[in-house]
């Protein structure tokens, strides 16, 4: 018995707005998982790409006021890149700001971040989710902690709304937060005044990427969890996703090159093909979209896109169908 | 309290209950019927945890099903599954159900600690709730189904997994809910003596119809007056000397007699026999039906 005893007590005061209460699942998720110190290594090890942006943008900035940096770092790093770089590649679309720096910051700018979201970010995205997504619902499956969660004010709506936040928490944590102080730190480290006005719209680019890269992968994430009780199973079907969507791009890709002699080899082996089949790619050419990247003669790609949307909500529809049926006695 | 009618639920071809009409008063109401009859069904009906296909009616004056998400917040519910969310300790768990019952923050940790206090749960209370043992996590769904105070309590099946002891204490703290706080009650059990130590009605689910309900002392009511006699050996002769004393007495069992016609009050008259004929008398009774006999009944009438 306790030391005082006061028996059972009435309360009566003030709840909050039954709506919201999705963001205490979140935020009791959010707590769980950075109790753990493993997954606040991986977070700060995450965070280590934006440092080499931010250094990046800092040279750039440097090189538009000195010309002979702009030459021993701009054009010799990327302007050998460019000669040998196919017709579609993402270097052609850089040409123009090697040749006139100060007046291309936007492009040089995006064309940073669009590498920060397109290729550290979007592996650490796939790994920081195989980890955590997971255990998400498949725990809650295992010990029935489903049943506590709704048989309160949530409706499995709002349960996978909570649990989803956990995750883009977490992935805005390592992926929005960072561009978005990068892209800070390139106006506070720009030597012209007229930097927000060129600049302007990065910050709207950098939430649509972040959207793009989360939205999806989140729901297919969560998918996975709640098609399991165990978390293992979840996490294999996550990483093999991944894993044979790039192999089947590679395989797909190598074939269609043998086709070609030596010369057109080198003219399209940067382009993209077949990254309909492959997550990783995908999300990659609809980035370049968001950041404006793409060559000039290529409109957008409604089937990417459409696709993308197809999957998130098959992978939102998945999971809540699992959770409803769980009720079931 | 509860006022449904017509609750009907169909998963595919199997119907889980029938037009069942389910009325619960304020105390405690004893929900029976052998396993697969749809007391659980019934239970996740109310909460809205799974969809009736067809029903209306009220449950604490809100409409049901309209308000059953509201509603949520006004009834703490004690599910039958072994179930707690992983890596939580105790207190945090009870805080989570807390807040998502619309307790605010800090409101919510004093208001966890107190319900612990009152479920008995003392240092464990900071352990991880996997490690807990089967009757600890009973106490624990007991503290998260009451933390926000709800109106309506429903416990699934709440005293499983508890010795004798915590089980007394356990339909204590239910009593005490019932009688000094006007919490209703409703328990859904397999244990007939839980329903007959602490309810008020009885309702008696059987392949998803509603079978019987009925106050408990009104099924517990004697349709002839009479007392039951258990003595230690001689059945036979306290028989002969209570017939001589023009009473009709019947034997039910190797030491058991049933006197029929005899009140409580006249108790004194058996005692005398005894003493005149020898025998020692175990206990002495009033007549009443037994709850056991009137579930087994109904439960084996199909």
């Amino acid at each position: 018995m306790p030391v005082l005893d006061v028996g059972y007590r009435t309360w009566s005061g003030e709840r909050t707005f039954s709506l919201f209460r999705w963001w205490v699942v979140a935020w009791s998720g959010i707590r769980l998982l950075l109790a753990g110190t493993a997954l606040r290594r991986v977070m700060i090890v995450a965070t280590i790409p934006a440092l080499l942006s931010g250094v990046a943008i800092g040279v750039f900035e440097q090189a538009t006021v000195d010309d002979s940096l702009r030459q021993s770092v701009t054009k010799e790093m990327f302007g050998r890149r460019m000669d040998r770089a196919p017709r579609d590649s993402i270097w052609q679309v850089l040409r123009p700001a090697v040749e006139n720096p100060k007046e291309n910051r936007h492009l040089v700018w995006t064309f940073i971040l669009h590498w920060y979201f397109r290729y550290p970010q979007a592996i650490c995205t796939v790994v920081m989710l195989g980890l955590v997504a997971p255990r998400l619902i498949s725990y809650d499956l295992r010990s029935r902690g489903y049943l506590l969660y709704l048989s309160r004010p949530l409706t499995p709506w709002s349960y996978l709304i909570g649990k989803a936040s956990v995750l883009y928490f977490l992935l805005a944590m390592i992926t929005t937060l960072p561009a978005l102080l990068i892209y800070m730190a390139g106006i506070l480290m720009s030597t012209s005044s007229g930097a927000i006005l060129e600049t302007w719209d990065i910050p709207l680019r950098i939430l649509l990427s972040t959207c793009v890269l989360v939205l999806p992968t989140t729901a297919v994430a969560l998918a996975l969890s709640s098609m399991t009780e165990e978390s293992r199973f979840a996490g294999f079907g996550w990483f093999a996703i991944w894993i044979v969507g790039w192999v089947t791009y590679i395989v797909m890709n190598a074939t269609l090159m043998r086709r070609f002699d030596r010369f057109q080899r080198g003219m399209v082996q940067e382009e993209e093909y077949f990254y309909y089949l492959s997550p990783y790619h995908l999300l990659g050419q609809l980035q370049r979209e968001i950041f404006g990247l793409m060559p000039t003669d290529r409109g957008i790609d409604f089937l990417a896109w459409i696709l993308c949307a197809g999957i998130t909500l098959l992978g939102y529809g998945i999971a809540y169908r699992r959770i409803s049926r769980t009720l079931k006695v | 309290m509860i006022d449904i009618r017509g609750l009907t639920k169909q998963y595919g071809r199997r119907s889980a209950l029938q037009n069942v009409d389910f009325v619960v008063r304020p105390g405690i109401t004893g929900l029976l019927g052998p396993n697969g009859s749809g007391k659980s069904t019934l239970i996740k009906a109310i909460l809205g945890l799974v969809r009736a296909n067809s029903g209306s009616g009220t449950v604490l004056g809100m409409q049901w099903p309209k308000d059953v998400r509201i509603l949520r917040d006004r009834i703490g519910y004690l599910p039958e599954d072994d179930c707690y969310i992983l890596g939580l300790q105790g207190i945090e768990s009870v805080r989570l159900m807390a807040q998502l019952s619309g307790l605010p923050g800090s409101e919510a940790l004093r208001r966890a600690h107190e319900v612990m206090d009152f479920c008995d749960i003392e240092q464990e209370r900071y352990r991880n709730v996997e490690t807990y043992s089967t009757g600890m996590r009973q106490k624990l769904k007991f503290a998260q189904a009451l933390v926000h105070d709800p109106d309506l309590v429903i416990l699934d099946e709440p005293t499983t997994g508890l010795d004798p002891n915590q089980r007394e204490e356990f339909l204590g703290r239910i009593k005490t809910l019932a009688t000094e706080f006007g919490k209703t009650v409703l328990l859904s059990t397999h244990i007939l003596h839980d329903v007959h130590q602490i309810c008020d009605d009885v309702t008696v689910l059987v392949n998803g119809t509603v079978r019987l309900h009925e106050s408990l002392q009104t099924l517990e009511k004697p349709t002839q007056n009479g007392m039951h006699v258990v003595v230690v050996s001689d059945v036979e002769k306290l028989q002969v000397e209570l017939q001589q004393q023009r009473f009709l007495v019947e034997q039910t069992d190797v030491n058991s007699l049933f006197v029929h016609g005899l009140l409580s009050s006249d108790a004194s008259i058996v005692w005398r026999s005894a003493t005149q004929c020898g025998v020692i008398i175990q206990k002495v009774d009033q007549a009443r039906n037994s709850l056991d006999k009137i579930f087994m009944q109904i439960a084996g009438a199909d």
